[in-house]
């Protein structure tokens, strides 16, 4: 329920956030309560299907996420969404719906449910930068990082397909920038921000999941970040897991630190390490922080 | 008592196979009033209407129905048919008994019962029918052309050639449009400013033609025939009759670093300026909202190095009131600019394709200016950031165009050829350069056209890779272009030194206030609309008012000249008579019943219904009734729907002829 003062949501953490992403989960519900934004987990919550469902079954696809949006419903209010491609799926999902009433139809026939059409599904920087808005993130702001220099990676999926209302603008999006400029950090500009790391192939084929990914690693180095921020646990995991092997297909360094949106905006807001899940990180962060006396 | 001739078509087999024709024939003959009955395979045919004149003569017949296809379709036909036997063509009615009757029906004996119906209706309707006499409105013979393109400018050359006069009316400070910035044209290559700057000196010279530039149209009165149109001159702060266009005044200006918009921004010019060297009017016009003295009251340069003293910083706006009896509008294209995504507009922009972030990507006009000889790098392919000569240089089509998630879905029509033109500019400029073009499809159906676009990839090497890009990056001093190839189905990475967006024709800006103006119509994109696609094509729905160029959906040259001189010749045609003759179906208001409360005036679309006062013999006012201008009213019967008094009717379609069919029933 959004009242003017309190916002709370109900909360879909998706598969990644209780298993390999356990760090997002955590630093996200810690930086909700500092912030004083209500999250409650979505009971009974499952699988939305990601990316293999819709590649295989359109109506299964949809039932997934229909499904878990009537769970959700239980809760009340916005869903709130913290994966990228979770995100995708369920506004896909409530898109394709409220548009077309044959297939809401069968939907609702394989889920024996009606598909609740009320509640919108926001995407964690969403509810950041718009419900709860930039100015008071700003008040929330204890620790500015000041002199952090981030390259905000929004990966394929976070403002697509491009026939979805979305998050921002698909092509020139601004939020990550948006939020982060908020809390003191400094953003580059640079040339691999919207483009893919591969996650679809990260176990099938790996060879593309380097390739990609590193274009992304060398292009954030050479725009001069310190550090990549992303807001999806399949990207983190391309950049920051796959980093040291990246590093020695191309025999190069990087040393580049992949936080979640929430880990930086949490250190921020006066969040101590271990509440954000720094030490799960694999490419080790304590040396930048330290270095831009952030810890 | 009327004598009513009824004439039932088979059209061919399209009403017959349904409808028995001849039992119709049989049964409207013994209505009331038919004096006559009969059927015929085509009616519309010269012995068709030879029967129906023939009859009209022999039976003397007062009134006619023709029970055949759509009015739509035949009734001019049939009504001049009347006409030449001696009726008054409006006695004359059709039935449908096609579209409303034979194509929609199967059971035959209920669609000839139909048919029969729809008959009797027309029957009791034209009893009512009175004799209208045909409307004439005399004709202002002078025009108005409003753009000075080259569509305007052929436009107006050929009506004054005819021996009409023309005012002829310019947004910007010098004629020749966006013609005048192109480098060569296709397909023969000659030079733009070659071809088209003759011809706007004819234009300037011409003793018909009154050229306003820098001037803008304010506001649109009457109707075919008969319009005012008042013309907004803006201020040049110099004055045209004093001025002897000896350029000082520019070269003495102390600003002078302000963009250039002919040159698209490539170089500079100062505040008092001509758009190009060879800008017709040659007179300079200030740009007041960057001109020292008009900012802080200081300088005041140009005019005192101005000996005849033209330069005058207190000229004002003029407005003039034009009378003309046609209008063409040729207000041409702009190009869809990626840097300006209108805010909450439907369009969402290329963002990826870096335009107006890195420098070395430019649009398709841009690239004109570059290559040509007048332009700001005397005509060398030069980049824009570094002045540096593009060794690899990449062509995008289709930026914008035919896009659907993107906003625009229709195709810009001249982007194949004109991109085709510019790698063949390149590789003349720059033999050791290379040209890759990505393209959907090339669309090149034109005279020469494909010839010329085959002879820039056999001739001119250019590599064209079917595929479009996704995005392009600045990486150093290069720009990494990233595309696919479809036909062989692989991923493709240019490094290239400088990228040109062939990007979508787009209407000029405020296109759709200048339409509400002059009341005319226009589609989703704001291109205006001809009234019919393929019959009248130069013509707007609005009468007297003609489509030429851009303006009407993407031209090239060769199209837009063509329809400048089509729009020319249908205003011609116009003047040909001295008076125009209208259908006089039009609202005709009968002042005894008229309470004056002009709720007719509201609804009236065409802006027809004007204020009569009604005085008694000694000149004292009465009352103020509504009065129909017939030469404006479009006959649409809104008035007649809307007055509560029931004073107003439409002629030909008055309650008693509808009421009366009704009856029929
Ligand atoms: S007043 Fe000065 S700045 Fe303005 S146009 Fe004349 S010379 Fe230029
Ligand atoms: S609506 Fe009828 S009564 Fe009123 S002004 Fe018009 S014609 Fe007269």
């Amino acid at each position: 329920m959004t009242s003017r003062n309190t916002l709370s949501y109900a909360y879909y953490p998706g598969c990644s956030l209780h298993a390999s992403a356990g760090e997002y989960d955590l630093s996200t519900r810690e930086l909700f309560r500092k912030l004083g934004i209500g999250l409650t987990e979505v009971p009974d919550w499952f699988c939305c299907g990601a990316t293999p469902a819709h590649n295989v079954d359109e109506l299964l696809s949809l039932s997934l996420c229909a499904k878990n949006m009537e769970l959700a419903e239980k809760v009340g209010g916005d869903l709130a969404v913290a994966c990228a491609a979770c995100f995708s799926r369920l506004k896909t999902t409530q898109h394709v719906l409220s548009e077309n009433d044959v297939k809401r139809k069968q939907v609702e026939k394989a889920i024996d449910a009606p598909v609740p059409m009320k509640g919108n599904v926001k995407h964690l920087l969403d509810i950041l930068a718009r419900d709860l808005g930039l100015d008071r993130l700003k008040q929330a702001v204890t620790k500015p990082l000041a002199g952090l220099k981030v390259a905000c990676y929004y990966g394929c999926l976070l403002t697509r397909p491009t026939d979805v209302p979305n998050l921002d603008c698909v092509e020139a999006p601004t939020i990550m920038e948006d939020v982060l400029k908020a809390v003191g950090a400094e953003t580059v500009a640079w040339s691999h921000r919207l483009e893919c790391c591969g996650a679809n192939f990260t176990l099938s084929r790996p060879g593309v999941v380097i390739q990609l990914s590193h274009a992304i690693l060398d292009s954030a180095k050479e725009a001069g970040a310190d550090c990549i921020m992303v807001a999806c646990p399949l990207c983190h995991g391309n950049l920051d897991i796959r980093q040291e092997e990246i590093e020695g297909v191309y025999d190069t360094r990087y040393a580049m630190p992949v936080f979640y949106i929430t880990q930086l905006v949490g250190l921020a807001t006066g969040l101590g390490a271990d509440k954000l899940g720094l030490d799960a990180l694999i490419v080790n962060p304590m040396p930048l922080l330290k270095e831009k006396q952030l810890l | 008592m009327s004598r009513i001739g009824v004439f039932i078509c088979h059209c061919g087999e399209n009403i017959s196979r349904t409808v028995d024709v001849e039992r119709v024939a049989a049964q409207v003959g013994t209505l009331p009033g038919v004096a006559f009955s009969t059927d015929y395979k085509y009616m519309c045919s010269d012995p068709g209407q030879g029967l129906l004149k023939k009859a009209i003569q022999e039976q003397r017949l007062s009134h006619v129905v023709v029970a055949a296809c759509s009015p739509r379709m035949h009734e001019k036909t049939f009504r001049k048919a009347v006409e030449s036997a001696g009726l008054n063509p409006f006695l004359c009615e059709m039935a449908n008994i096609r579209e409303h009757c034979s194509w929609v029906h199967e059971d035959r004996d209920e669609a000839t019962a139909k048919a029969i119906e729809i008959v009797g209706m027309m029957v009791e309707r034209v009893k009512k029918n009175r004799v209208l006499p045909t409307i004439t409105v005399p004709v202002t013979k002078r025009s108005l052309v409003i753009g000075g393109g080259i569509a305007g400018i052929q436009a107006a050359l050929d009506i004054a050639d005819a021996g009409h006069e023309v005012v002829l009316v310019e947004r910007e400070p010098s004629i020749g449009g966006h013609m005048a910035q192109l480098s060569e044209t296709f397909p023969t290559l000659d030079c733009s400013q070659c071809i088209m700057t003759p011809k706007m000196v004819d234009v300037a010279n011409h003793p018909k033609i009154t050229l306003y530039t820098y001037a803008e149209i304010e506001q649109v009165e009457g109707y075919i025939g008969n319009f005012q149109v008042t013309v907004r001159r803006k201020a040049r702060s110099v004055d045209e009759d004093k001025c002897t266009g000896c350029g000082i005044c520019m070269t003495k200006c102390p600003q002078k670093k302000i963009p250039n918009t002919f040159d698209r921004n490539l170089g500079m010019r100062p505040a008092i300026y001509v758009p190009f060297p060879q800008a017709v009017p040659n007179t300079p016009v200030i740009d007041r909202e960057n001109c020292t003295k008009f900012k802080t009251g200081k300088c005041g340069v140009c005019q005192k190095v101005c000996g005849p003293g033209a330069v005058d910083y207190e000229q004002e706006d003029r407005l003039i009131v034009e009378p003309v009896g046609a209008i063409v509008v040729a207000t041409g294209f702009d190009l869809y600019s990626i840097e300006e995504k209108p805010k909450g507009s439907a369009i969402k922009g290329y963002g990826e394709f870096g335009h107006g972030k890195i420098p070395d990507v430019i649009d398709g006009m841009t690239f004109e200016r570059l290559a040509s000889a007048s332009g700001p790098t005397g005509g060398k392919i030069l980049r824009p950031s570094d002045g540096r000569e593009p060794k690899q240089i990449v062509f995008i089509q289709c930026v914008g165009s035919r896009a659907r998630e993107k906003g625009i879905s229709y195709c810009s029509k001249i982007c194949c050829m004109y991109t085709a033109k510019h790698t063949m500019l390149y590789h003349h400029k720059v033999h050791d350069g290379q040209a890759y073009v990505f393209f959907m499809d090339a669309r090149t159906p034109g005279k020469s056209y494909d010839e010329f676009w085959r002879r820039s990839i056999e001739e001119e090497e250019a590599v064209y890779i079917r595929g479009m890009v996704s995005r392009l990056y600045q990486k150093g001093d290069k720009i990494v272009v990233m595309g696919s190839d479809i036909a062989v189905g692989v991923q493709v990475e240019i490094e290239a030194d400088m990228v040109v967006l062939a990007t979508a024709v787009q209407p000029q800006k405020g296109a759709d206030t200048l339409a509400q103006k002059l009341g005319i119509s226009y589609d989703k994109y704001h291109f205006y609309s001809e009234a019919h696609a393929k019959l009248r094509p130069v013509e707007c729905a609005t009468a007297g008012i003609y489509l030429a160029g851009a303006c009407q959906g993407p031209k090239d040259i060769p199209d837009t000249v063509s329809q400048a001189s089509a729009a020319a010749a249908k205003v011609m045609t116009l003047f040909a008579k001295d008076k125009l003759e209208r259908e006089p179906i039009v609202a005709r208001v009968r002042e005894a019943g008229c309470v004056g409360c002009f709720y007719c005036q509201k609804v009236c679309p065409y802006g027809a219904v004007e204020e009569k006062e009604i005085r008694d013999r000694q000149g004292n006012l009465v009352k103020v009734v509504a009065y129909v201008n017939p030469g404006v009213c479009g006959g649409c019967g809104t008035c007649q729907a809307t007055c509560p008094s029931k004073s107003v009717e439409l002629d030909g379609y008055t309650d008693e002829q509808i009421v009366a069919m009704i009856e029929a029933l």
